[in-house]
């Protein structure tokens, strides 16, 4: 009976998904809009928009309001007790969602990781004699030139693979647009957890962060966690070993944008996502030269 | 001995699940997966183009002859140009148009639409003199050549008056200014001295090299001026240039030398400055009709 009626609850939730909703479902009327609203639409009041922009998205019907700044919740490591709020700009942490730009960001990561020694011998590099192995014309057979030829077997590759550097180039200001784009992603889903600085557990127990994972359900039945740290820290990083199944800690300067796109959720230090926004601004910032 | 473990988690709250809290509590009911973005990103529709990989089956519409046709130095090779098979090719038939002259002077045009903007942007400051220096570290022009002139397209949307000092100056932007009450003068500058202007080598001035042409410098003062600066500017001596810059249509900065109602040309006198040579002989006009022989 109970399962009947929630069968009929995930029914309407299907359908949701059908329209291409990507937003929180507490956030929407769960009844499938088959119809325009019936109230009269108007703007906002301006005491509203006060602090707020107003963007008005080509595609859908609404005007979305954007705030000028957002508020995390810095926590105390690993008991996640809330300790103060903080507020980021929207332009660093409130960024709509921009698949192309994460995409180019990502591709260029990954150019850029390839190692690109993939290496075959031509027939000019195989070792061997350039003697012409039979003759030209009465063999009955057909001619043949050097044992290197690749028409033969153990002869050279003709279009092979040769070591070379794969990187390619993104603009600047973009790529730091898309490091800005994935966590504020992340913050748009309630997926950055931003935790104080000195992020590190007391014993080097890989059992012990095992139940920290149970416990706050970061582990791999929520879809692993991504755990951020400004510098080594021995207990944390030695723990964390043997639990890829449940996540993985990394330097602030060893993540990539893809990092933070890869896992469930991301824990991250204050002073690590600091660092991040602070290196990846240059769109905000404007070099021009000011004579007055 | 270190505590037990399941009293320290104890201690630990619960951590913040902000992500659909909805769909944790549908979890045992829907098929509920951590799907990756990873899997989903894409670039825009028009970022990817379809590749023309030539000689590749019939489907991928460069099949076969790979879009090559049939036959001949076309399909086997390449043919020049502007060959024509042997005829006389069009450009030798009907020549070349005109040439290339190596002394004439490119001028970078500056138009006063984007002096505005510029101000507007608080990148020229409109209370100091606008030279060539201020324009290039401002970068409202890109480099410069043998000068620059002010131009005014978007002459409507100046609205600050401005000192400015360029190379030369169209008719129409000296209007504008001074409608403003601004300043325009136009002032001689060579390659070289641009450069050494823009490094800082020569002072950017209006005034000429000697104010009084005639006069040598003696000794004494040549020796007394010290100045920071390793050059300075120099003055024309080409016609052309001196009759330029010595004409105040222009705002020339020698259009001081002329005297009143002086013309700006080095060659032809003002007409009604100059008195004829010859006096006129009373009487000479009525002689010269009654001796007429038919």
């Amino acid at each position: 009976m109970a399962s009947k009626g929630l069968q009929g609850f995930s029914k309407s939730l299907n359908t949701l998904r059908a329209f291409g909703s990507s937003k929180d479902p507490l956030t929407q009327c769960l009844a499938p809009r088959l119809s325009r609203s019936m109230a009269t639409e108007t703007s906002l009041p301006s005491s509203l928009i006060q602090g707020h922009t107003v963007v008005q998205n080509v595609g859908t019907a609404e005007s979305e309001i954007v705030p000028s700044s957002v508020l995390t919740t810095i926590h105390k490591f690993p008991t996640m007790e809330p300790i103060r709020f903080d507020s980021y700009s929207s332009k660093y942490l409130y960024l709509p969602l921009r698949r192309d730009l994460l995409h180019r960001a990502v591709i260029f990561e990954g150019d850029a990781t390839r190692q690109g020694t993939a290496s075959t011998k031509t027939r000019f590099e195989v070792h061997g004699s350039h003697r012409k192995i039979r003759p030209q014309k009465g063999t009955g057979k057909a001619r043949l030139g050097t044992r290197q030829s690749p028409m033969l077997k153990g002869g050279g590759k003709s279009f092979g693979p040769h070591p070379r550097d794969f990187s390619t180039e993104l603009p600047r200001k973009m790529y730091d647009l898309a490091w800005r784009t994935a966590l504020s992603w992340r913050y748009r889903k309630g997926d950055l957890i931003v935790c104080e600085d000195g992020m590190d557990i007391e014993y080097p127990k890989s059992r012990y962060v095992k139940q920290i994972f149970e416990h706050n359900r970061w582990g791999k039945p929520d879809g692993r966690s991504l755990l951020i740290t400004q510098d080594f820290r021995t207990n944390l990083y030695q723990a964390l070993e043997d639990a890829g199944d449940d996540g993985r800690v990394q330097q602030v300067d060893d993540v990539d944008v893809k990092d933070l796109l890869e896992l469930g959720r991301i824990i991250i230090e204050k002073s690590a996502l600091d660092q991040i926004l602070r290196e990846h601004q240059s769109d905000l910032i404007t070099k021009v030269r000011a004579a007055v | 001995m270190p505590p037990r473990l399941p009293a320290l988690t104890a201690y630990c709250r619960a951590a913040p699940s902000y992500s659909a809290p909805l769909k944790a509590l549908l979890t045992p009911f829907l098929q509920a997966r951590n799907a990756s973005i990873l899997a989903t990103l894409s670039d825009t529709p028009g970022a990817y183009n379809k590749r023309i990989r030539r000689g590749r089956g019939p489907s991928s519409g460069k099949g076969k002859t790979s879009g090559r046709g049939h036959k001949g130095q076309k399909q086997h090779g390449s043919v020049p140009a502007r060959f024509q098979g042997g005829q006389t090719p069009q450009d030798i038939v009907h020549g070349k148009r005109g040439f290339e002259n190596l002394f004439s002077l490119e001028m970078s045009p500056i138009n006063l639409n984007k002096i505005q903007d510029w101000i507007d942007q608080g990148r020229l400051d409109p209370r100091k003199t606008i030279t060539v220096k201020e324009l290039v570290e401002s970068r409202c022009l890109h480099g410069v050549k043998d000068g620059v002139k002010l131009l005014a397209r978007g002459k409507e949307d100046l609205k600050t008056p401005i000192n400015i000092m360029v190379s030369r100056a169209s008719a129409e932007a000296i209007k504008t200014i001074e409608d403003l009450g601004g300043k325009v003068v136009t002032r001689y500058y060579t390659k070289t001295s641009i450069k050494r202007l823009l490094k800082g080598e020569s002072e950017s001035t209006e005034l000429p090299l000697v104010s009084n042409p005639g006069a040598m410098l003696s000794a004494a003062e040549a020796a007394s001026t010290s100045s920071p600066f390793m050059y300075r500017l120099p003055d024309p001596t080409a016609r052309k240039d001196l009759e330029y810059y010595r004409d105040p249509a222009h705002r020339g900065y020698l259009s001081h030398l002329l005297a009143e109602g002086q013309g700006p040309s080095l060659f032809f006198r003002t007409p009604g400055t100059t008195r004829r040579k010859k006096a006129k002989i009373p009487g000479a006009a009525q002689a010269q009709k009654d001796n007429r022989l038919w």
